[in-house]
């Protein structure tokens, strides 16, 4: 039990402290990325992605985990869309809204609130979504659905990533005043 | 000659992106070895393949109404946050996620409290109402949302699209389709004006 603690703060803490540090939880910088004239973010997470992907199917590959990926189902698109609609009224996303809690910022606090709103409302008519949203389902991953190897979609991935991170550095400056 | 000029401009650029920021590359590599670690000791205690996300320990608040109001007790979505082996890291980590952004913003001095951000104000007015209703009204389709889709930016970006899962992929584009929408619908004549 108080392992579980302990994980939990050091995790959740380098996490907070990386993404205030980095510039994460900024509203300029996310409205930025959603009027895609300011790619911090982006790159970011690309960076973060193409690094964790390929150690992910190395580790999947020696046996030292196994990858669990996300299945698809009709409520991944409309719960990403909602996600998106709440995202862009708010200008930050979950992680970030508790990080910027810590940074004093007011609004956030409402936002859990609403957060934790829309959580009930999906529990309480669970049965619903489960028929319409989570009824049909499609698992795995890529290499799995196209019946490649890994270890030719994962090269093909991260050249695809870091293109979009080059060319993202590349046509737009990060420091200029958006708003 | 040019080398030395493209190397003396791109330490430059490293500069003016320390100035009080980390750089992107510096924040992404550290997320990615924070999201690989979780996952290896999570699988190594055996709390199954639990990728480390945000969502559940929003979902953990939410437990907390089985107390109001028992007929959530029995509801699939609470049992399963509340029974989740994971659930004391999901509480936890609401804490240390907003500590983790104190500490940083105290610690480098750039601890700004604010009711509402600057560039709401500067395009929205200061009315409190009209920023908290969008608030309100956003977080509750941001809470819905990551539910449906199983993951938040977190859980369905940082690491569903690190294992290339379909369900993510899908997930985390329709993210950015809706977002640029709304977003252009609240700043329609935001520019990129050089500064």
């Amino acid at each position: 039990m108080i392992l579980k603690i302990i994980i939990g703060l050091i995790v959740g803490f380098i996490f907070g402290y990386t993404l205030q540090r980095t510039g994460i939880t900024k509203y300029p910088r996310v409205m930025g990325l959603l009027l895609l004239k300011d790619f911090k973010i982006l790159k970011f997470m690309l960076t973060a992605v193409t690094f964790s992907m390929i150690g992910f199917y190395i580790l999947d590959g020696i046996g030292i985990i196994t990858l669990n990926p996300k299945s698809l189902d009709l409520g991944k698109l409309v719960g990403g869309l909602l996600f998106g609609v709440g995202m862009g009224l708010l200008g930050y996303c979950p992680g970030t809204m508790l990080s910027r809690i810590g940074e004093g910022k007011k609004d956030a606090w409402v936002g859990l609130a609403g957060m934790v709103l829309g959580i009930l409302f999906f529990a309480i008519n669970i049965s619903f979504f489960k028929t319409h949203f989570k009824a049909k389902s499609v698992s795995g991953d890529i290499s799995e659905a196209l019946g490649i190897h890994p270890w030719i979609i994962v090269p093909v991935a991260a050249i695809l990533f870091i293109s979009i991170i080059y060319f993202a550095h590349k046509k737009v400056d990060d420091f200029k005043q958006n708003f | 000659m040019g080398l030395v000029y493209n190397l003396k401009s791109y330490s430059m650029q490293m500069k003016k992106t320390q100035n009080g920021e980390w750089h992107w590359f510096k924040g992404g590599v550290i997320v990615s070895l924070l999201a690989m670690a979780t996952y290896v000791v999570f699988q190594a205690l055996s709390y199954k393949s639990y990728p480390f996300g945000i969502t559940a320990s929003f979902g953990s608040i939410a437990t907390v109404f089985q107390v109001p109001f028992a007929s959530l007790a029995e509801n699939p979505v609470i049992q399963k946050y509340s029974n989740s082996p994971a659930a004391l890291i999901s509480i936890t980590m609401l804490f240390s996620v907003a500590l983790g952004g104190f500490a940083a913003a105290k610690i480098n001095n750039n601890y700004a409290p604010e009711i509402i951000p600057a560039v709401w104000k500067k395009y929205h007015g200061p009315a409190l109402w009209k920023r908290y209703l969008t608030v309100i009204v956003g977080g509750f389709f941001l809470g819905w949302g990551s539910v449906l889709a199983s993951g938040c930016t977190t859980g369905n970006i940082l690491q569903g699209w690190a294992h290339l899962s379909l369900g993510s992929l899908v997930a985390g584009a329709s993210f950015f389709v809706t977002g640029i929408i709304v977003a252009k619908i609240l700043y329609p004549k935001a520019g990129g004006q050089k500064s």
